[in-house]
Formats: C-alpha cells, structure tokens, sequence
C-alpha cells in the first residue's frame, strides 16, 4: 500500500511538475534546444555525468527555463527506459551521462563530474567515471 | 660419598633438562601451528560497487539510443 501510494504520489509529483514546466515555458522545443545550444557554446550550461543538464554561468530566464524544461523530459525518458530494463532512472542517467561526456561534449564546452568543479573540455576525450568503462 | 652424591646431583640435572626439552619442544610444536580462529564479526563482501558498474554497462547501448531518438532534448 505504501509503496503503491508512493509512487502515485511520485507520478503526481513528475505531473505537476511538467504542467508547471509547460505553463512556464511556453517556448517551443526546437527553440528551447536553441537556446541552450547557444548556452553552451557560451560555456555557462554543460552537461554533467548524472545524465543532466547543470549551469555553469550566469544566465538568463529564457536559459533557465529551456535548461528546466529539458531536464524535466530528460528525467521522463529516463523513467520509461528504466521500468523497460528494470533498473533505476539514476542509472540510466548516469549511463546516459557517460555517453554525452563520452561523445556529444565538444572541445571548448564546459562539463562537470558529480558535484565537481566545472572543467572546459580539451582537445583530448574527459576522463569519465569508472562506472562509465566501456561507454563508447 | 660426596662423590656419590656429585653423581645423583648430575642426575638430576640431566632430568631436569629432559623436562625442560620436552616443555620447549611441546612450545615449539604448538607454536608451530596454523590456528585457524573464526572472526567475531561476520565477513561482509560490498559488492555494490561492481553491481552499479555492471548495470551502467549494460544501458550504455539503450542510452545511445535514448539520445538518437530525443534529438531535442540533447542540444549541442
């Protein structure tokens, strides 16, 4: 009963959750990617090896929310995967995140390990975590 | 007599050395031993560590497709 209540209450939670993002942010994905495309080209938004998006540098609210928003469908791509293959949503974005450290971070864009400092990628690959061995 | 005596001492030397032999080699063969003690506390083996890995492993292939297939919700 109360793991059955708690996920209900879990799901209620991820609803309002993304029917506040929506009211929110009534920008169109295409453009929210955009956005944060630009961001991290700047180096104020990175990716981080928990599978999210994190910001690195001062930002506007259009970048905030874009970051918000997509982290917030991250987290829901996540779950589905995860009760798919029986696993956790933390593991699945961690794997997600090996990948994008792995081979999405460009040289020049700023990434963060765990709770880390902010690096900016060089011209050689990140030295991932060691759960991530094998992510290419 | 005395030389009697001398003779006895001696003796009992000599026994006196046989114990002391025998207590140094009884010391001997049981210091020799591997004692083999059951520890107080249970052996705990972590392996959660390995497991995480392990999964993480297992959902890179998933997590490729996860970013193919969600183009937007992964800018670069």
């Amino acid at each position: 009963m109360t793991r059955k209540s708690s996920l209900t209450a879990l799901l209620l939670g991820i609803a309002a959750i993304g029917v506040a993002g929506a009211a929110f942010v009534a920008m169109p994905a295409r453009a929210q990617s955009d956005v944060v495309a630009s961001a991290m080209a700047a180096g104020t938004v990175g990716e981080q090896s928990d599978g999210y998006l994190g910001i690195a540098g001062s930002v506007g609210n259009d970048v905030h929310s874009a970051v918000e928003a997509i982290n917030i469908k991250r987290r829901a791509a996540y779950t589905d995967l995860a009760a798919k293959r029986g696993a956790t949503v933390a593991d699945v974005a961690a794997a997600t995140g090996c990948q994008t450290l792995a081979s999405r971070v460009k040289p020049g864009q700023v990434y963060r390990i765990g709770t880390g400092a902010w690096q900016t990628k060089g011209s050689g690959p990140i030295a991932l975590p060691s759960y991530c061995a094998n992510a290419n | 007599m005395s030389q009697d005596r001398e003779y006895r001492d001696e003796g009992r030397m000599d026994r006196n050395t046989l114990v002391l032999a025998c207590v140094a080699g009884a010391s001997l063969l049981l210091g020799g031993c591997i004692q083999v003690k059951a520890p107080d506390k249970p052996i705990e083996i972590n392996l959660n560590v390995k497991v995480q890995q392990e999964v993480v492993v297992r959902l890179q292939k998933d997590a490729q497709s996860l970013i193919e297939n969600n183009p937007e919700l992964f800018p670069e």
